[in-house]
């Protein structure tokens, strides 16, 4: 889990799961659900993530937010402490 | 007001701000509830402004004081109940709220189950929860026009169970048995799922599931498993059987519904009563489901209970229990509880789903 609920930001879940599935619930789903749901994929397929559940709850995050989020959310559940940034 | 309130953890009754939270939920018509483990509050300048209770995966007694409503206090404080019951292993939870404050738990990260109308509505943090489970049960879907469902906490299985399911599996084409997942009897779940799994064996057109957290838990029906006080609320058995109704039964094109009528426990014969109302008559969410009572299977003149066969085992009096239960039950509980076990407490397990 990463993130919080406050205007701005978004709170990302993460459970394990034998396929990739990403959820997504956003405030601009209508203006932005599109956008959001790319940087998620393009975020997770530089991390080479193939399964888990993801939920995301979006208050209107900017794109860089919701990709460290995920981000961050990834090494959480992975319990991964070193990353290679220079792929991201 | 700062912006900033300040989250902690509280124990009620080892905490002595416990009478703070007590009047903040009366001002909302609520009271603590005696199953909940942990609160996490909102102070600021030093008063609690709000907060959220815990009673293992559910969530209750959320309560925000007038002036704070309206604020992002509600986001912060569920994001907080979610932390802490993730650090205590619960990552899926459930929430009772009024049916008015649904919308702001939407908010949240929660989403609707069920709704008893006008009373209190069943929520769960998950956008994808109840689906997975409807999926995992799709692939046990028969083609057949009578498809019967029959739930049993089988704590421990009887043969009045075994003559339930007999019974029922006449009546229909195809049987789907439900076992209650829920460890809080005297009996383990594991335990009692082999047991039913022994005493069905070889039977055709019947499937035995493991039972869920949208099936009598502690989540669907709190009321059920906090047995000191056995109070009988007006909507306490509503929750699970609007679940039943809306999502388990249409996974599985469920028609009937079968139980043994309850000569003992007051609040299975009225889980049973409602049962009638809630998935029969009711104009609710989902098909209507023929619920059918047969009368509770006797050995010689006496109702064949569960709870008959657990003070027997209390006892460790086993040649009593033969003509109660299935041989390969028996054989288990011989293997299981090869001693007296005066541990074994009767009372608090006085099991429902039927008997």
């Amino acid at each position: 889990m990463c993130g919080t609920l406050e205007s701005n930001d978004l709170l990302v879940k993460v459970e394990p799961r034998s396929e990739l599935e990403v959820v997504i619930s956003s405030v601009v789903m209508r203006q932005f659900g599109v956008r959001i749901r790319q940087v998620v994929d393009e975020t997770l397929q530089r991390m080479e993530v193939t399964h888990g559940l993801f939920v995301i709850e979006d208050k209107g995050a900017l794109d860089c937010t919701i990709q460290a989020r995920v981000q961050t959310a990834v090494m959480r559940a992975s319990e991964c402490e070193e990353l290679d940034w220079s792929v991201l | 007001m700062s912006n900033e309130p300040i989250f902690e953890t509280m124990i009620p009754r080892r905490n002595a701000r416990g009478a703070e939270v007590r009047s903040l939920l009366a001002a909302s018509g609520l009271e603590i509830e005696k199953d909940i483990q942990i609160f996490v509050v909102a102070c600021d300048a030093g008063r609690i402004v709000a907060c959220a209770g815990l009673a293992g995966e559910v969530v209750k007694c959320v309560t925000i004081a007038e002036p704070y409503r309206g604020s992002a206090l509600a986001c912060r404080l569920m994001c907080e109940v979610q932390m802490l019951a993730m650090k205590r292993r619960h990552s899926h939870l459930f929430l009772y709220t009024k049916p008015g404050n649904a919308v702001l738990f939407e908010g949240c990260g929660f989403h609707m189950l069920a709704e008893v109308k006008g009373h209190a509505c069943l929520m769960e943090n998950t956008p994808v929860g109840i689906r997975d489970y409807c999926d995992k049960l799709q692939p046990f879907r028969q083609t057949a026009q009578r498809i019967g469902s029959v739930v049993i906490n089988a704590n421990p299985f009887t043969l009045g169970h075994l003559h339930l399911v007999r019974e029922a599996r006449r009546a229909c084409d195809w049987l789907h048995v439900f076992v209650v997942s829920e460890n809080a009897s005297a009996i383990a779940y594991a335990e009692r799922l082999d047991m039913v799994r022994a005493g069905l064996a070889g039977m055709d057109r019947v499937t035995v599931h493991r039972g869920s957290r949208y099936l009598i838990s502690k989540a669907t029906f709190p009321g059920y498993f906090i047995k000191d006080s056995c109070v009988v609320e007006a909507c306490s058995t509503a929750m699970d059987l609007l679940i039943f109704r809306k999502y388990i039964a249409p996974a599985l094109g469920i028609t009937h519904r079968f139980v043994g009528s309850e000569p003992f426990c007051r609040l299975t014969a009225k889980y049973n009563e409602d049962m009638l109302d809630w998935l029969e008559t009711a104009a609710e969410e989902g098909a209507p489901i023929q619920v059918v009572e047969y009368p509770r299977f006797e050995v010689d003149g006496r109702a064949v209970s569960a709870s008959e066969v657990r003070r027997l085992l209390a006892r460790g009096d086993f040649a009593a229990m033969d003509s109660l239960v299935p041989v390969a039950t028996l054989s288990q509980l011989r293997a299981s509880y090869p001693r007296v076990r005066p541990a074994v407490d009767c009372r608090a397990t006085e099991l429902i789903g039927v008997m």
